[in-house]
């Protein structure tokens, strides 16, 4: 045997060695998570989106500072790009972030074949974006009034038409390419989670620059995945980004034995384990329900309509979905719903029945609420998939006390009797009127939906036991909207989700100032925003607690809202997938999932 | 020309109404755009970059400027230009909407045609009474019932879906569509189109075509068929500009990114931009069409006249 052949053989032999393992590799099918969103995206760039969908695909893309421990209950910060949590000045005024070094944005045109580290600038340029009145950024208010000169910055570009991104602002500052001061206006100790939001994430200016108008359909970030395919409206196709610098999924579980089952299944795994996510986006239920019972789809977690198909009375899966080996998961949504009353005297040039601090008004209110049912709301048009809100600041945000009891019970009998002693009195046809004799109508605002025909329904049902007469009043969305920031619906029934896990939140709702922007009910109580603002001054911790309760106790006093209710988020997951929790606030958990082989495949 | 220099006031008529209806019905889109909480200030930032704070002149002005220029700008909620909306999803639409179309206008004319001919034997009364419970169902009954049989009990079809390929597309999502589309206009058509067949078999020159000696295959197909074509074809085309318009029911529930879908999310969100571009583009196509079948109809009958 010759030399040559020797060789020949050999480097056959060792082709053949290496590629036998990469002919078994490629035998292996990606691992394409599928899943659904129930609503149209409206793009991907940060500061133009306002929906929860493309806040998930947003998170999916780009990096924000901070994140969120993906198993820890109340949700917990982490760091993300930064290297650890925020030095926080003890005034609360100042933050510190250290960027952390090597991470690179996905590689893109807009960089000319450069790779593109991603630095405080960066982090300093998407904050600044918010405040561009250009962009109408609809989660500006997260940041508005906040950081130390941009306000001014952009009430210059409101009359120069230009926002001067240039511009030195004393509020955020880069001392170096991995450092970024911010300096706050008002003491604030819960800015952080603004900073884990997912639209806080980081863009490059050159791919903003770059794509313009178009950016929203061109996002360019750092995180995990990239945008690969994107028919609007339709389906959004992401990869792994191949240059993403990994993470170790390293969580601590806590009691809850699905999160042990989890932590031993992907503890230690380097991140992402897929390598790609498909969003088909389903706006019909039974589309998605049936796409998922044929194996199409891998997590579905908008089937409130069909939970009974699934699910037992008791909220546990039906035997046959168990057999099939169906995984469900099960969370409380960090939200409210409530009920309103406009607590103002008036509403236009009209008396408002319901308005005022008088007794006889706050015995109406009290009355109305106590008339109404709300175990019937979950019952019946929750299907039992959501549970009795009875604290402004709903379970698993920073700030929930599930030890306050409610002043307000479900008590017609009682509400008659309130409403008999404070003199509205039944007329003949046996509706009662004003203790002055003026007519009694209630007039609830509502949208002309299927859904919210069943809410009226059920407010008339409950107003009638107490003899109130009740006119609901058909808006479509946008109209009702701008009714409600000028204070001129009588009552409505709202949602609020948190924006981030904590009780400032959701307080916010309530407090004077914020009447025309959020506040829907107009409560002005000097009371209750005294304690308002000594609880911005406050970490959470027992000092706010209190505050929370004491504020909570005021707003049942004046009787401004009824809470309802929270949902329940039921998640259906196919056998193969692994690792899958739903987070209270993380929009998509994506990063944290893996899929086990098909079986047979 | 004179039909032509109609189609000017008509227009005029359907631009005046859209604004009004947007204007004065609609609601203000600043209020959708402004995210959950803003205060005036905000609010009258975004109506000043819509130019909804224009007085109404100017806004009817630049209206009638993006009719001339067919450029009606972007969405006011994705900020996609409109024309791109209209060149990326009424391929979608039209992969559905045309062989819908032709395939229900086929079966259509024939069923009609037959039972025009067996006008009061038992196959007449039973297609008569199956279209009249037919045409008596919701489509979305058809839908729920067609995608959880067809696609769901027997896996012939995807539930929904929408791939990359033209040909993908056609064979493999949008057939359970077709299916459902076509079933669903079968009953009203074949009972339209067998009314005009009845009154052509009804009519003279039938009954002296028959004392000919023509066959009734002649009859049928060459006298019969060829006069009734001309409401038929009346019909088909009155439904053409419906295709700008897609078919929403359908397309939301088999995941299809067409036009219909892309009105209602334009509604949905108050995008006068979407809105005002399709209810221009379905009042021009219905202009032109109707144009266009009384062109048609000399061409099929030369006994019309244009005047």
């Amino acid at each position: 045997m010759s030399l040559g052949s020797h060789w020949r053989r050999s480097a056959a032999s060792a082709i053949l060695l290496l590629a036998v393992p990469a002919a078994l590799q490629a035998a292996d099918p990606p691992k394409i998570l599928r899943v659904t969103f129930q609503a149209a995206e409206t793009g991907f760039d940060p500061v133009r989106v306002s929906d929860y969908y493309s806040g998930a695909i947003i998170e999916a893309i780009f990096d924000t500072l901070l994140t969120y421990d993906y198993l820890a209950r109340p949700a917990k910060l982490v760091a993300n790009a930064a290297e650890s949590l925020p030095e926080i000045s003890p005034d609360g005024r100042s933050y510190v972030f250290k960027i952390r070094k090597g991470i690179y944005f996905a590689d893109d045109p807009a960089f000319k074949g450069r790779k593109r580290e991603l630095t405080a600038l960066d982090y300093a340029y998407s904050l600044k974006r918010f405040y561009d009145p250009r962009h109408r950024s609809p989660y500006a208010f997260l940041f508005t009034g906040k950081i130390v000169g941009l306000d001014e910055l952009a009430e210059q570009a409101k009359a120069s038409g230009n926002f001067d991104y240039d511009a030195p602002v004393a509020g955020l500052q880069t001392p170096d390419r991995h450092t970024l001061v911010i300096r706050l206006k008002q003491p604030d100790l819960n800015f952080s989670y603004v900073l884990a939001f997912p639209l806080s994430g980081a863009v490059a200016r050159e791919a903003i620059e770059a794509y313009g108008e178009e950016s929203p359909s061109h996002p360019v970030g750092s995180g995990p995945f990239l945008l690969k395919r994107y028919t609007r409206s339709s389906k959004i196709v992401l990869a792994a980004n191949p240059g993403y610098r990994g993470k170790l999924w390293d969580f601590v579980p806590g009691d809850d034995p699905r999160q042990r089952e989890i932590a031993s299944q992907m503890q230690g795994k380097r991140l992402p384990r897929l390598d790609g996510v498909e969003v088909s986006i389903m706006e019909e239920t039974q589309s998605r329900w049936l796409a998922f019972e044929r194996g199409e789809t891998d997590i579905e977690y908008q089937l409130w309509d069909v939970a009974p198909t699934f699910m037992t009375d008791d909220g546990k899966l039906r035997p046959e979905f168990v057999r099939r080996g169906i995984q469900l998961d099960r969370t409380i949504d960090p939200e409210i719903t409530y009920l309103y009353f406009n607590m103002q005297e008036r509403i236009g040039d009209s008396p408002n029945p319901v308005g005022g601090f008088g007794k006889e008004r706050i015995a109406l209110r009290r009355a109305i609420a106590m008339s109404y049912k709300v175990d019937d709301q979950i019952r019946i048009i929750r299907k039992g998939q959501a549970v009795r809100a009875l604290y402004p600041v709903p379970p698993g945000v920073a700030g929930h006390d599930p030890r306050y009891r409610s002043l307000i019970p479900y008590d017609p009998r009682a509400a008659n009797a309130l409403l008999e002693k404070f003199g509205y009195r039944k007329g003949a046809d046996g509706y009662r009127r004003q203790p002055d004799g003026a007519p009694l109508v209630i007039r609830n605002a509502s949208t002309p939906t299927e859904r919210d025909r069943q809410f009226d329904e059920l407010l008339k049902r409950s107003l009638d036991s107490i003899g109130v007469r009740l006119e609901i009043q058909k808006e479509r969305f946008p109209e009702l909207l701008k009714l409600e920031k000028q204070c001129r619906h009588m009552t409505r029934m709202a949602a609020w989700i948190a924006d981030y896990p904590d009780g400032d939140n959701f307080m916010q709702l309530l407090y004077g100032p914020n009447t025309h922007e959020s506040n829907n009910a107009c409560y002005r109580s000097k009371e209750f925003d005294l304690r308002y603002e000594k609880s911005r001054r406050l970490a959470d911790g027992p000092e706010r607690d209190r505050l929370y309760h004491e504020m909570t106790r005021l707003m049942e006093l004046d009787t401004v809202w009824l809470l309802l209710d929270s949902r329940i988020r039921n998640a259906l997951q196919q056998p193969r997938v692994v690792g899958f929790t739903k987070h209270p606030v993380l929009h998509a958990e994506w990063l944290y999932l893996d899929l086990a082989p098909r079986s047979g495949g | 020309m004179r039909r032509l220099w109609q189609f000017v006031p008509t227009l005029l008529g359907v631009v005046l109404l859209v604004f009004f209806l947007f204007n004065f019905v609609g609601g203000d889109p600043a209020y959708l755009l402004a995210g959950k909480i803003s205060n005036p200030a905000q609010i009258e930032n975004i109506r000043r970059q819509l130019g909804v704070d224009q007085p109404y002149a100017v806004q009817l002005w630049i209206f009638v400027k993006q009719i001339a220029s067919g450029d009606f700008g972007a969405s006011w909620s994705t900020n996609e230009r409109v024309s791109e909306i209209f060149a990326t999803r009424l391929g979608p639409s039209l992969t559905v909407l045309v062989p819908l179309l032709a395939i229900s206008t086929l079966l259509a004319m024939a069923a009609a045609m037959l039972v025009a001919y067996l006008r009061g034997s038992l196959t007449d009364r039973a297609i008569m009474v199956g279209c009249t419970v037919g045409q008596s169902i919701s489509i979305l009954v058809y839908i729920l019932v067609f995608q959880y049989v067809l696609a769901y009990q027997l896996g012939w079809f995807p539930v929904q879906g929408w791939g990359i390929t033209f040909a993908e597309n056609l064979l493999r999502y949008s057939v359970l569509a077709i299916i459902v589309g076509v079933a669903v206009s079968l009953a009203p058509d074949i009972r339209l189109y067998r009314s005009f067949f009845l009154d052509e078999i009804s009519q003279d020159y039938v009954r002296t075509a028959r004392a000919k000696g023509l066959s009734e295959h002649r009859v049928m197909w060459v006298h019969v068929l060829r006069n009734a074509a001309i409401p038929i074809v009346t019909n088909i085309l009155l439904q053409l500009p419906g295709l700008l318009a897609g078919a929403f029911l359908i397309e939301r529930f088999f995941g299809i990114p067409g036009i219909g879908r892309e009105v209602i999310l334009a509604v949905e969100r108050s995008d006068f931009p979407v809105i005002k571009a399709v209810t221009v583009y379905v009042a021009v196509a219905t202009m032109i069409v109707n144009l266009a079948a009384d062109l048609l109809y000399k061409a099929i009958d030369p006994r019309v006249q244009l005047k």
